[in-house]
């Protein structure tokens, strides 16, 4: 599903800010993205999202090459991928259902249909009561909600998340992390950056580790390694050889995001 | 086609550009002003130049009333049988004080005054008339006797209007090129005001032309409402010169109409300007937004 060979990326002149990295995640895979802050998680994600091209290396999504896609073909990838933002990323003039229905629109649903799907998805979400609300007077665990129902609204075939639980208390987080995880059972490949190491010990899925820029593999279970990253090459693995069912996802019901 | 998609604020809340239809409304004020302009002095110039192109003007100015009446009598013959010449009338009394009086005021036009005979010769414009034969003719009657074909007049009128043509052609590009700098402006402004809204279109998939769309779209909004205002002021201002005109005139010159089908013309200037709105938005859009990722 997301293919990466050799990457490197930098902004404009400066170092790279990633590093060598080659990774295979197969489709309907959970990954946890981690690291200290600074070393290229937003980045990394950037580049899965196609905000931003690698300066090298070779980029395969949806068995197609998109280092090499020309910008107009960009849209219709980027249509199959849902990101929830850290910061969330919401059009504050927009009320909550004309945010989640964004993705919709813009594939050319048409209205009646979008209001229904997106008014069931929030009331799913715990939202029922917000929907007209626009962004600025929703709370934080709120505004997390439609920014999660926005990127999932389509079904997409990929789920980035950067640090969805950073702007929520505990509770919020452990049922967000939840949410995702049953996405993540309905087929969707998915990659979480987080810091919350607690919810990614509780979900217990394999981590893609970046430190200084460079990319390290870490099977669910196992601790972080001290890495030192100049003696380390970065690893290539491929996904589809981990136990699945070592990620324990919950199930979790609408009724729990409330 | 892409569809519209309604993702940018109200444009009360769009602090870059919300007062763009009134700057639109000032410059279709002038490039109305300057096409009507035109226009009337076109129409005007156009309806004098048709009047003057097929007359004579005769003058006999011998001071001895007999002398001159022989000699009028003497050239309205020669006229007469000069091959191309449909008419000739001598102007009587009350038609020279008519002319005089613009110039002299009513009353004026005493009996003593010196006045020429005029002659006014109406010419076939089928026939081309050898006017320096006809010249040398009447030359020999008297030299007293000038002719006039208003050539000499009617040529820097002809320049005059050229003149004010361009200018007035000037004056549009000008103002044409002024509102296109202007609604790139606003749309550069417009976009930096949303960038970050454009940007997460774009990480939902929107295509360029689902962006570009909702600018052109708002642009030729813009163009429009300055258009339907810059027109009416500038009729406003039109029809007040009319007017006035009308007062200060007192028959010395003629007063401007306004031509009804190049009226008729102008009502499209608002589709014009929103148009050209429009299409510079889309473009300016279009351009900015290919050197984004």
């Amino acid at each position: 599903m997301i293919h990466f060979d050799n990457i490197g990326m930098r902004y404009g002149m400066g170092s790279e800010v990633l590093k060598d990295i080659a990774f295979n995640l197969k489709p309907g895979s959970l990954h946890f993205l981690t690291g200290p802050s600074g070393a290229g998680k937003t980045s990394l994600l950037k580049l899965m999202y196609l905000a931003q091209r690698p300066s090298r290396g070779k980029i395969t999504m949806f068995n197609e090459d998109v280092t090499a896609a020309k910008r107009e073909d960009l849209p219709k990838l980027r249509r199959r991928i849902g990101v929830v933002f850290q910061d969330f990323r919401l059009l504050d003039h927009l009320t909550a259902v004309e945010n989640v229905a964004l993705p919709l629109r813009i594939s050319g649903g048409k209205g009646a249909e979008i209001e229904e799907h997106v008014e069931e998805l929030l009331t799913w979400v715990g939202l029922k009561g917000r929907m007209k609300s626009r962004p600025p007077t929703l709370s934080g665990g709120e505004k997390q909600r439609v920014a999660i129902a926005r990127a999932v609204i389509k079904r997409p075939d990929i789920l980035l998340a950067d640090e969805p639980t950073g702007n929520v208390d505990p509770a919020i987080a452990k049922r967000i992390m939840h949410l995702f995880v049953e996405l993540n059972k309905l087929g969707t490949t998915t990659v979480i950056a987080t810091h919350d190491m607690s919810l990614v010990e509780e979900i217990g899925a394999d981590r893609l580790h970046l430190q200084e820029g460079r990319l390290h593999m870490i099977r669910a279970g196992e601790n972080t390694p001290k890495l030192k990253e100049e003696k380390f090459d970065s690893l290539a693995f491929d996904s589809g050889k981990l136990d699945q069912k070592e990620f324990g996802p919950k199930v979790i019901s609408g009724d729990d995001m409330s | 086609m892409t569809k519209a998609i309604h993702f940018l604020p109200d444009e009360k809340n769009h602090e870059a550009t919300r007062l763009l239809p009134y700057v639109m409304a000032v410059m279709v004020y002038l490039s109305a002003l300057a096409l009507m302009g035109s226009m009337m002095l076109h129409k005007g110039f156009g309806d004098w130049t048709e009047s003057l192109s097929n007359r004579l003007t005769v003058q006999v100015t011998t001071a001895d009333q007999e002398t001159r009446e022989t000699e009028v009598r003497k050239v309205m013959q020669l006229l007469r049988n000069t091959p191309g010449i449909e008419h000739v009338r001598k102007l009587n009394e009350v038609e020279i004080e008519q002319l005089l009086e613009p110039w002299l005021g009513a009353g004026n036009v005493t009996s003593d005054l010196p006045v020429p005979d005029i002659l006014d010769v109406t010419v076939s414009r089928a026939v081309d008339i050898n006017l320096d034969a006809l010249n040398a003719q009447i030359s020999k009657i008297s030299g007293n006797i000038h002719l006039d074909d208003h050539q000499q007049w009617l040529g820097r009128f002809l320049r005059l209007m050229d003149m004010v043509e361009y200018t007035a052609l000037g004056i549009l590009l000008l103002v044409v090129m002024a509102t296109i700098c202007m609604v790139i402006f606003g749309t550069k402004a417009g976009m930096a005001e949303n960038r970050e809204t454009i940007a997460i279109m774009h990480h939902l998939g929107a295509q360029d032309s689902m962006v570009a769309r909702a600018y052109q779209n708002r642009f030729m909004i813009y163009g429009l409402k300055g258009g339907v205002i810059g027109l009416l002021l500038a009729f406003v201002t039109l029809i007040s010169l009319i007017y006035l005109s009308r007062d200060l005139a007192s028959g010395l010159v003629k007063v401007p109409e306004l031509p009804t089908v190049e009226v008729g013309i102008l009502l499209v200037v608002p589709i014009i300007a929103a148009a050209i709105s429009m299409l510079t938005a889309r473009i300016t859009v279009m351009r900015d937004l290919r050197r984004m990722v």
